[in-house]
């Protein structure tokens, strides 16, 4: 499928070489989103938790300590960019890429955190990210035998053989287990269950962009 | 099996990764039937296999000719117009790989061969975005590694909780430690009783 009937007119490029950034509506808005709430939770702080006890008068708070927030903070507007980038990105193996750092962030955003439950699904989410990393590059460069090309210009021109479509299949499945979507979705859903509620929204919000992004690919390459 | 019941056993995250693993198992078992041939019109060329070993070249089966920093050699990016000089130092080989290669035909074959100037080329030059991610991705996760053990595993000890715990523990400790040596020594004093009677 060509690149205007999916995300608009064609705006510009961003030439870094060998990687092309393309910039179509379409993009520039996911872009342009990402990093507004990329800046508004840099600018928040973090919400505090109240458990209750059962059959006793107590709750206790579960905070986010100052050096915590920092860290926390910091990885998240990482994040941020970098599931950015991904929105803008034209080469195949760039947005590998940054599927793979924004994997990494969304487990250092929560590895602070001192629940078990939240730990133990965050090492769980760790295997599957470490994991991906076979369907992901693996897709990519798979697509890269089979068409001699990682630009999505010259990909969406040409047409699927059944090798194209392995290595779509392949990155597909890296993209949803690295994003979490069902039926991969437990680890990841019990991650964030936790205080410090806007930085633990950036693990939700970039795997839903990165999502949409990845869809766009995939028509991209096997239509 | 009730369909509620296959979703409560996908909903415990230990599950996951054995649901993941198992996935991509299928995926790539299929992957074995479908037909895997290389398109020889690929983003940097390379000659086809033995051709240059047949030619008798000394850093066969790498070399792509050219001339450092005079001549280029035998690049194809996909954007040339984005990297005027590419191809510059494909053909750059450090002083001992020259040697080495000057009375050696064997030099491309040997394990510490490799095409220098090519690769530098390709990593820095035409994709030297993809290299500024991958080096991005360690950054993050020493990172987060560093951050952890500075503030949690080397921190322990000034850690309130834990000292609480660990006072706890040590006096946990030496009361079992008390109690034992009394019941020992409370058995000791009946065996040696009954002896003595």
């Amino acid at each position: 499928m060509d690149f205007v009937t999916l995300g608009g007119n064609l705006l510009g490029t961003i030439r870094l070489g060998d990687i092309v950034l393309y910039l179509t509506p379409f993009s520039l808005f996911l872009f342009a989103v990402l990093l507004g709430f990329t800046v508004l939770i840099g600018l928040s702080k973090p919400e505090t938790q109240v458990e209750a006890t059962m059959h006793y008068l107590n709750n206790t708070e579960v905070k986010v300590g100052q050096k915590e927030l920092k860290q926390r903070r910091f990885l998240a507007v990482i994040c941020g960019i970098a599931s950015a980038g991904a929105m803008i990105t034209g080469d195949l193996f760039n947005f590998t890429l940054f599927m793979a750092l924004v994997g990494i962030l969304n487990i250092g955003i929560v590895s602070a955190v001192k629940q078990t439950s939240v730990l133990d699904s965050a090492f769980n989410y760790g295997l599957i990210a470490m994991m991906c990393s076979l369907p992901l590059f693996g897709g990519a460069a798979i697509i890269l035998a089979a068409t001699g090309t990682l630009s999505l210009a010259v990909l969406s021109q040409m047409p699927a053989s059944p090798m194209v479509v392995l290595g779509a299949v392949l990155m597909l499945l890296g993209i949803l287990g690295e994003s979490g979507v069902a039926p991969f979705f437990a680890s990841k859903a019990e991650m964030f269950r936790t205080a410090g509620s806007p930085y633990i929204v950036i693990i939700h919000l970039s795997s839903l962009f990165i999502i949409v992004r990845a869809v766009e690919i995939l028509l991209l390459v096997l239509w | 099996m009730r369909i509620g019941a296959l979703w409560n056993k996908l909903a415990k995250p230990k599950n996951i990764p054995r649901l993941f693993a198992f996935s991509l198992g299928i995926i790539l078992i299929i992957g074995l039937i479908v037909p895997l041939a290389l398109n020889p019109d690929q983003l940097y060329v390379r000659p086809a296999p033995q051709e240059q070993v047949d030619e008798g070249l000394a850093i066969a089966p790498y070399d792509r000719g050219g001339v450092p920093l005079k001549e280029p050699g035998n690049i194809d990016p996909q954007y040339p117009e984005n990297a005027e000089s590419l191809g510059m130092i494909t053909g750059y080989m450090s002083p001992l790989a020259e040697f080495v290669s000057s009375i050696s035909p064997y030099f491309g074959t040997s394990i510490y061969s490799s095409p220098g100037g090519l690769i530098d080329e390709i990593l820095y030059y035409t994709r030297g975005f993809d290299t500024i991610l991958e080096s991005s991705i360690l950054m993050m996760s020493f990172i987060i590694a560093s951050w952890l053990s500075i503030n949690y595993t080397m921190n322990r000890k000034n850690d309130e909780d834990e000292i609480k715990k660990d006072v706890k523990k040590a006096i946990d400790d030496s009361n079992r430690v008390a109690s034992h040596v009394k019941a020992n020594d409370a058995k000791a004093r009946a065996k040696q009783l009954r002896r003595d009677n």
